[in-house]
């Protein structure tokens, strides 16, 4: 058809590509027993697809009932009556590999199969083990804790607590981190890093908030208000925020408090002062706020 | 050993059944269709069309020539295995809940449900084993259950007996000649309904399953209790596997608990006890339902299983499940073999006892 007409580039070349001649189908006799089967043929689009199999021909004799083997040769029917030989992927599937050791006491043994022994040691460890918030005390993870931006761990006073103090001090958790090696370090604990500008530059929201002339009152009364509070600590200065900590389901204050002072000085006699002080039956324990992450 | 998944069904299957040369395996579902099956490799031969309801049950003839089938559109029906012909159809006034050929395939029994003001029965109709002979419809015997109808039945060896399990834990044998009532014996705990009855190889004894947890094995002559095996799931099914001395039990929660149960907990596997020793020797997990029914290859290669999630796994059994034998069978022979040592008395094991050295007084 093309040798007869004078061809134009635009025209459409279909019909030439069927006259595309395959190259006929190769065998290889490998030396390792096996065979290569090259084959060719036109996918939908025209193109031409190889076609490469190897095939290892493994004769596995059996020997069965005429019967059965008469039954083999039976044309297919009913549902299946278009299928072509062997079986369909339709209908039939080969499972996962099933591992199935008859035993006595075979009980045992899947159960040893199903516990990985790490695992059933950390469980045990952590059996009688509670979730515990380390800034609020309550039963979640410290992460989740709703008063996380604005207040330090509770039980960090003076940083004797190394397991709960990781991140307040920056200066412990180096330390701590560099003594444990492998443990990740979150970059911002790194030794390496540039210096106190760097620290600040991806810090909270909270970052800004001066510190330095926050209290931190504990030991407070469940009662408590934050006015009452406030009214107890305006007498050393000028008090720029309150915070108590109440439970979110009971409204009851959780037993400490926040307050930050205008000025240091202020905060300085107001924890001089108020330490030690009686309030609704309890003696507040006041002192200077810890430094959040 | 990996299971052959056959996915030709689109409701719970009900039964599955070897022919008696274990290369077709016949899988019948709640869906309207019979499914026949390579059992080697899983190929689908072909399905036999007709039934209006889903299908309880279905048989195939010791020549493999025909399979039978019972379903809840009230028939029963004969077809012809290589090309799927509906050779006849025997229509009843309630549902047929079980078909067995006898083992000389001449007769055929079915069971009929009890409903609509009909009693459950168990109707036996004479079957010409050739394609093309016209089946009769006359009716060579049928058996009344007045009492607790019969959910499954089956042919003892020789035809001689119908062997019968109820709705109501009972197992009732009757005479396979006259239909008469020989004998009743309340085997499963009360109103735990038999839910399945399958033969050893010979039909000279059987095994039951029940919801009531556990598997029975009955001699088929006076229904004597041989066996009892315990599961901690109701059963819906029991088989027999040839040339090795197990059973295998299917079954797990109950079909309209399964989708509030995980599958750990609804226990889907299929157990494997020793027959003689009654120990729990195995599981083969897999279905993600409980299993229907469970059938072996009657070759003892493999068995199969079908549940109510709509497949049937077909296994083939690796080595190992060949090379087994339990520690008390090993005990057992042992104790035999030092016995006839010490009969022989070579002085050998009394000599070590002493802490003399060997060979001392040999």
């Amino acid at each position: 058809m093309a040798s007869t007409k004078p061809r134009d580039w635009a025209d459409d070349d279909e019909a030439d590509e069927v006259a595309v001649e395959l190259p006929p189908p190769q065998t290889i006799q490998n030396k390792d027993g096996t065979k290569t089967t090259i084959t060719y043929r036109l996918n939908e689009n025209g193109q031409k697809v190889k076609t490469t199999r190897r095939i290892r021909l493994v004769t596995h004799r059996e020997v069965v009932n005429p019967r059965v083997a008469d039954r083999k040769t039976w044309a297919k029917f009913g549902l299946s009556e278009k299928d072509s030989v062997g079986p369909q992927p339709d209908t039939t599937s080969v499972g996962e590999n099933i591992i199935f050791r008859l035993s006595t006491n075979w009980r045992k043994d899947t159960k040893d199969e199903a516990k990985d022994p790490n695992a059933n040691a950390m469980k045990e460890q952590l059996k009688d083990k509670t979730v515990k918030c380390r800034i609020c005390n309550g039963e979640h993870f410290t992460a989740r804790c709703p008063y996380k931006d604005t207040m330090a761990p509770v039980g960090a006073e003076g940083g004797a607590d190394v397991a709960a103090g990781m991140g307040d001090e920056p200066a412990t958790a180096q330390g701590g981190a560099a003594g444990k090696k492998g443990s990740y370090v979150p970059p911002a604990l790194r030794g390496d890093r540039g210096g106190a500008a760097g620290e600040r530059m991806g810090g909270s929201k909270y970052g800004e908030r001066d510190d330095l002339a926050t209290l931190r009152v504990t030991n407070v009364s469940e009662m408590a208000e934050e006015g009452e509070l406030r009214d107890m600590f305006e007498r050393f200065g000028r008090v720029t925020r309150v915070f108590l900590a109440k439970d979110r389901d009971t409204g009851l204050a959780k037993g400490f408090a926040f307050i930050s002072f205008a000025d240091r000085g202020d905060a300085v006699k107001a924890c001089a002062k108020m330490d030690g002080y009686g309030f609704k039956h309890l003696i507040l324990r006041v002192e200077f706020a810890k430094k959040a992450q | 050993m990996r299971p052959i998944l056959l996915s030709g069904h689109e409701r719970a299957l009900t039964q599955i059944k070897f022919n008696p040369d274990g290369d077709l395996l016949f899988s019948v579902s709640k869906d309207q269709q019979i499914c026949v099956w390579f059992a080697h490799n899983g190929e689908r031969l072909g399905t036999y069309k007709g039934h209006q309801g889903a299908i309880w049950t279905v048989d195939v003839d010791p020549t493999s020539t025909m399979i039978a089938s019972g379903s809840a559109d009230n028939t029963m029906r004969l077809w012809e295995i290589k090309t799927g012909r509906l050779l006849k159809t025997w229509d009843f006034p309630t549902a047929v809940k079980r078909v067995e050929f006898s083992p000389d395939g001449r007769q055929l029994l079915g069971v009929t449900e009890k409903r609509m003001g009909h009693l459950g029965t168990i109707v036996v109709v004479p079957i010409v084993l050739d394609v093309n002979a016209e089946q009769s419809d006359e009716r060579d015997l049928t058996i009344v259950c007045d009492e607790s109808k019969a959910t499954v039945a089956g042919w003892s060896y020789l035809s001689k007996y119908i062997i019968a399990g109820h709705e109501d834990g009972s197992v009732s044998q009757y005479d396979a000649k006259t239909g008469d009532l020989n004998d009743n014996i309340p085997i499963h705990e009360l109103n735990m309904q038999v839910t399945d009855l399958q033969w050893s190889p010979d039909r000279t004894y059987f095994i039951t399953a029940s919801k009531d947890k556990t598997a029975k094995l009955l001699a088929a002559r006076d229904l004597e209790l041989l066996k009892t095996y315990p599961a901690d799931t109701p059963l819906n099914s029991a088989c027999i596997t040839p040339k090795k001395d197990y059973v295998i039990l299917g079954g797990g929660q109950a079909a309209m608990d399964v989708t509030t149960t995980a599958a750990r907990q609804g226990k889907f596997e299929a157990r494997f006890y020793h027959k003689i020793f009654e120990d729990e020797i195995g599981r083969v997990r897999g279905h993600f339902g409980p299993l229907n029914t469970v059938a072996a290859d009657p070759t003892g290669k493999g068995y199969a299983s079908g549940g109510e999630d709509g497949y049937v796994r077909v296994h083939h059994f690796d080595k190992g499940y060949f090379d087994f034998i339990l520690l008390g069978v090993l005990i057992f022979a042992a104790s035999h073999l030092t016995e006839a040592l010490a009969f022989e008395d070579t002085g050998l094991f009394r000599d070590k006892r002493r802490n003399a050295p060997l060979g001392a007084s040999v």
